[in-house]
């Protein structure tokens, strides 16, 4: 267990104005990459992580958890403007922020997201600090047989949570794990699959095939829609003039409370849960608030509690997502997936043993999240008027510096061209799976997770003589796979009835 | 067609598990004696389960629609610009083809305004190089 000593290190390494720095600087840029089109937070994280290479752990981590947050805030901005989502998780908030700005209320609506979010996130935070220390104790009396019982289960959720067909989730996850066997076989070193190419030897880079599938791939993506196209973007408000329709009254707030707290529940809870990620958690929470609602009919033409409701439960999920990968070093999203690039390049290995090795580093990374959200809210207060600005910057900008950003970045994370063009590879291979329909998101959890998933067989081996029916003496590994093979029935059920209805 | 795509691409899967499976594991990963695991067991296990789901896919496909031909076509040629870009750029350096890219992709997107193809294929560019070579004393590629 952490000694309360370690804990008070950790909050006092946070406050420090070095650090402070570092989360304003990410909490600044992520609201201004959420806001602009097309880049979203995620990139943002995936870009900045190899310039954190040369920061120590703390501020590093602080800096990406800092983006990630001003991200969900700065994606409301173009929702509510322009009715273009900045992230997918804002897509709920367009819903009843873009009426809303219609009528004349762009700031009312900008400032109510933004409240909605950083109490959501608050929320959330407050959760993660409280729940991940006992979960970790949990998880460390887990031997190589419960883990690996764990893996099957993570996989089976995560297989059929994200994308539209089970095969393909399952796919993608082979394929991941296919890609993870490159290099080195974790029981006897001996190289495999590395062609005689030795600069593979330590397996592919996760920088680089991070970055080139989920940034570079959707830069192709998007450069290949807006080829030869027009590059004036428009923002089209005009505000009444009435004070009270640019502000958000402490009534209204207060009115949207028990709104909030279910956004912030329900985003706690899927963000805790490998996979399901914040989209689903903003129209979940909005499709409670309006079936809870006296008035459901307000609901799409400019009712702030629709925004409280999703811009909480989407904020709320960021620090939730932390608990599976503070606990069992299980990333649930593609940020967790790219927080854990940043702990890797650090030389830190997430899991339950982070708070044993590093429980100062995890306490200044929850006291950093909080301050995060104080500075979110600052930051989205002075800065939600200049943000509107921002949208309007032409995507040739973006996505010109973003492709030369990913270049330098991979450079300096792998140390050379090797790695920037796996990473181009990367990209190839992202934009194809991403057209065929195939979730990045498992391809890159299963490749990260590969390796441990190997160890974790080749010690359950070893540690039953290779009986593996031995797995069934222990009661946790036993619930661990009926749980696996239950999620997997029920989301084949839950595919197939949903195909029926689309056909 | 309706189909189409996920047959193109379970196809594929099944092709890649097994060749995956008949021809590259068995030449390209190392035997070991003894051990609880042989290195070769996870690339063939996940190989079958590729090839498997591949033919799945080939025979059940969902409605997914296959991706345009023509933006296929422009992202090829874009990956294409990069693959050259970045093997002019280990000859030369970044800081000589790191404009020109820059400047490339802006126009092939569609961008015409002067003032924002010199703040693209120079002042970004410059600031990238004081950011990495200035600021955080590193190498820039």
């Amino acid at each position: 267990m952490v000694d309360i000593a370690t804990i008070l290190a950790g909050f006092a390494d946070a406050f420090t104005l070095y650090n402070l720095t570092f989360v304003l600087f990410g909490v600044v840029l992520g609201q201004f990459v959420g806001a602009v089109p097309g880049i979203g937070p995620i990139m943002a994280m995936a870009i900045a992580i190899p310039f954190t290479f040369g920061l120590d752990a703390l501020p590093a981590i602080a800096f990406l958890v800092g983006v990630n947050k001003g991200g969900l805030v700065g994606g409301a901005v173009p929702a509510i403007l322009m009715n273009t989502p900045g992230t997918p998780d804002a897509a709920a908030t367009a819903l009843d922020g873009y009426p809303l700005a219609k009528q004349g209320k762009p700031l009312k609506a900008t400032k109510m997201a933004l409240f909605s979010s950083i109490t959501g996130d608050t929320i959330s935070d407050i959760v993660l600090i409280t729940v991940s220390a006992p979960l970790a104790i949990l998880a460390l009396k887990m031997g190589p047989i419960e883990i690996f019982a764990l893996m099957i289960c993570a996989f089976s959720i995560l297989a059929g949570l994200i994308g539209n067909s089970l095969i393909k989730g399952i796919i993608a996850a082979a394929f991941g794990l296919l890609v993870a066997s490159v290099g080195q076989d974790p029981e006897h070193f001996t190289p495999r699959l590395i062609f005689g190419n030795w600069e593979l030897f330590n397996g592919l880079p996760l920088p680089s095939v991070a970055i080139g599938m989920l940034a570079i791939s959707e830069l192709l993506r998007r450069m290949s829609i807006a080829h030869g196209g027009s590059m004036n973007s428009a923002i089209i408000t005009e505000e009444t003039g009435n004070p009270d329709d640019q502000r958000v009254t402490w009534a209204e707030y207060w009115s949207c409370r028990y709104t909030l707290l279910r956004g912030a529940g329900i985003g706690t809870i899927l963000g805790a849960l490998p996979g399901i990620g914040s989209t689903a958690a903003a129209f979940m929470s909005y499709a409670m608030a309006k079936g809870s609602s006296k008035d459901p009919t307000s609901f799409g033409k400019g009712n702030i509690q629709g925004i409280a409701a999703s811009e909480s439960a989407n904020s709320a999920v960021v620090g939730a997502n932390l608990i599976p990968l503070l606990t069992l070093g299980i990333p649930g999203s593609v940020g967790a997936a790219l927080i854990i690039s940043a702990f890797m390049i650090h030389g830190l290995q997430p899991g339950p043993l982070l708070f044993t090795n590093q429980g100062q580093l995890v306490y200044g990374l929850f006291g950093a999240m909080l301050m995060a959200n104080f500075i979110n809210l600052w930051v989205g207060q002075l800065g939600l008027r200049f943000w509107v600005r921002v949208v309007s910057a032409p995507e040739s900008i973006i996505f010109s510096s973003a492709i030369l950003l990913c270049i330098v970045g991979v450079s300096m994370a792998t140390g050379g061209m090797f790695g920037v063009a796996i990473m181009l590879v990367f990209a190839s291979v992202g934009y194809l799976m991403s057209s065929f329909g195939y979730s990045l998101v498992i391809f890159i959890i299963a490749f990260f997770l590969g390796p441990r998933f190997e160890k974790s067989i080749s010690q359950s081996l070893a540690l039953t003589n290779g009986d593996l029916t031995q797995i069934f003496k222990s009661p946790v590994a036993v619930a661990l796979l009926v749980f696996a093979v239950i999620s997997f029935f029920w989301f084949m059920r839950k595919n197939t009835r949903e195909r029926d209805n689309e056909s | 067609m309706i189909g189409l795509s996920d047959r193109i691409s379970g196809t594929f899967f099944l092709i890649l598990g097994l060749t995956m499976y008949l021809f590259v594991n068995p030449n390209y990963i190392e035997t070991v004696d003894g051990g609880n695991i042989s290195p070769s067991t996870f690339p063939n296990v996940v190989s079958i389960v590729i090839a498997v789901c591949g033919a799945m896919l080939l025979f059940r496909p969902t409605p997914h629609q296959s991706p345009e031909i023509r933006s296929v076509v422009i992202t090829s040629t874009y990956v294409l610009l990069l693959v050259v870009g970045l093997y002019v750029m280990s000859r030369l350096g970044f800081e000589y083809i790191a404009p020109v890219l820059a400047l490339i992709i802006m126009l092939a997107i569609g961008e015409r305004r002067p003032l924002w193809l010199v703040v693209g294929a120079i002042v970004i560019p410059v600031l990238i190089w004081f950011l990495v070579t200035i600021a955080l004393g590193r190498a820039l590629p």
